[in-house]
């Protein structure tokens, strides 16, 4: 083995590749680890991550269902399409501020692929994401709402969802560690990025001044990805798909680079 | 055989006299190219080092407080990559310099073997195997199912400290010798560290307890300042560097 500081990038990659498909072991206990901490000594234990979201996603169709005069059922099913993807989003984004400077004490003791941090926060959190999802079909079979074929294409939407995030968070994570005011400015960001997503209102409705704000978002086609198939029982225009994939990819990739590029970096800067 | 080459090797920090660069700043600096050098100052904590380990060798290295003895062994271990040079390993490497690091304080003192053995890089069959002896040698029966942080300091030593010696590797790095625990424990913990040490291909420490060094290194290393001074046998190293301590 040689390490040194002259790599090339795709050096690196390939490094950074089999290390962490060599530390699955060490990637398997930290998701377990995110999991199984929030509920220790709790009776419920882990049916919390399934009753949380069910009754807040209750509440909030009850609340806003009310508040614009919607018929409830619909507007469930509209609120929790995408109410999830969002959810996985912003959590996987603020929490990767924290993934390398809260495990500094472990960093700077041991090696380990660093890479293993962030992946292992949005795994936990993809798992934490796919059990809502469940408790959203519990629901839809609660209302009576009916289910599609192009429900199927969900697990599509979450892959796609899934690298964008990722990616998201992998720049976060580096950031922070850099900028430590990014952690406090991230929340900031999140809450004003969640009004420019259309998730408790229709697109349409940002009409006028604000729209063209939302064609800046790219988040919106991953609501979208969601929305069609459980709402309207449609797969996904091309439209939507391809921006999502592109987001998608171009996202990832980005992450990917200001990762390697900083990783070495890191442990001085903690 | 194992053996461990070290060229020209850097580590270097960077000391900030204020506090971290905002975000803004970074930026202005950025733009404006010069005047770079207002912030900060480069430290260099090990500074063009060339080393070569070879198989048999025990290795002590001495050198006072903030030589960079520390730093070059977390960079043998990966924990800082060079800024210049390289490192090249051949063989396992057990790294023995902060033992318990990874254990979480909710998790069982069972559960955290799993969770420090992965960290430390043993396969989980290895780990099913060990499990019952890790737990004996620390003498831990009764408590293995408790969470660490309700363990006595004593406690926690002592999981860690067999965790961390139950697999046999090639390459050795400790920083100063560790073992607590009651007097009946250190004895224990003490023969096994030997142990090792013999069965170790390579061993590298760090310590100043000179006496200990030269019962158990073939050859010392002296640093001071991030450079090598001195590189040789025990006894005469040891007396080189006495000496210039007496003087100065």
């Amino acid at each position: 083995m040689i390490i040194s500081q002259e790599m090339t990038f795709f050096k690196r990659f390939k490094r950074c590749l089999s290390e962490v498909s060599g530390s699955r072991e060490v990637l398997r206990q930290l998701v377990t680890q995110h999991l199984v901490l929030r509920y220790r000594r709790t009776t419920l234990g882990y049916f919390w991550t399934l009753i949380n979201p069910l009754v807040m996603m209750s509440i909030m169709a009850v609340v806003f269902s009310t508040l614009f005069q919607q018929d409830l059922k619909t507007f469930t099913v509209f609120l929790f399409a995408g109410m999830i993807p969002w959810n996985f989003f912003n959590a996987t984004v603020t929490q990767s501020a924290g993934s390398f400077i809260n495990n500094e004490s472990l960093i700077k003791k041991i090696y380990l692929p660093k890479a293993l941090f962030p992946i292992s926060l949005s795994v936990a959190l993809l798992i934490d994401s796919a059990l809502s999802f469940v408790a959203l079909l519990i629901i839809i079979v609660l209302l009576g709402a009916s289910f599609s074929w192009a429900m199927l294409f969900i697990p599509v939407a979450y892959i796609l969802l899934y690298f964008f995030t990722l990616g998201a968070g992998l720049i976060m994570s580096v950031a922070t560690v850099f900028f430590r005011d990014l952690q406090h400015v991230i929340l900031i960001v999140m809450q004003a990025l969640f009004f420019l997503t259309p998730i408790f209102y229709r697109p349409e409705s940002l009409a006028g001044k604000a729209q063209w704000l939302m064609a800046f978002n790219p988040v919106v086609p991953f609501i979208d990805l969601f929305r069609s198939p459980l709402l309207n029982g449609t797969l996904p225009d091309a439209n939507t798909l391809m921006l999502a994939t592109g987001f998608s990819i171009g996202v990832f990739s980005l992450g990917l680079f200001v990762f390697l590029w900083q990783e070495k970096n890191i442990v001085f800067r903690l | 055989m194992s053996s461990i080459e070290v060229n020209e090797l850097s580590i270097k920090f960077r000391i900030y006299h204020d506090s971290s660069p905002s975000l803004k700043e970074s930026f202005a600096s950025f733009f404006r190219r010069k005047n770079k050098s207002s912030g900060y100052a480069d430290f260099l904590a090990v500074n063009n080092v060339s080393l070569k380990i070879n198989a048999g060798d025990r290795v002590g290295i001495i050198g006072h407080n903030g030589a960079g003895k520390s730093t070059l062994l977390k960079a043998l271990c990966r924990v800082y990559e060079p800024s210049e040079g390289k490192i090249t390993v051949d063989g396992r490497i057990a790294p023995l310099l902060e033992i318990g690091a990874g254990f979480h304080p909710e998790f069982t003192g069972r559960e955290n073997i799993y969770l420090n053995g992965a960290i430390l890089g043993y396969p989980k069959s290895e780990l099913a195997s060990i499990e019952q002896e890790v737990v004996q040698f620390a003498e831990l029966e009764e408590f293995i199912d408790t969470p660490v942080k309700y363990y006595s300091t004593g406690m926690y030593m002592r999981l860690a400290f067999s965790l961390a010696t139950a697999v046999h590797a090639d390459i050795l790095i400790l920083d100063e010798i560790f073992a607590g625990g009651d007097a009946g424990f250190v004895d224990k913990a003490r023969k096994r560290m030997h142990e090792m040490i013999d069965r170790a291909n390579i061993m590298i420490m760090v310590s100043h307890d000179h006496e200990l060094v030269k019962s158990l290194c073939n050859r010392i290393i002296w640093m001071d300042h991030g450079r090598v001074i001195g590189d040789g046998d025990p006894e005469v190293v040891i007396a080189e560097y006495l000496a210039s301590r007496g003087c100065s």
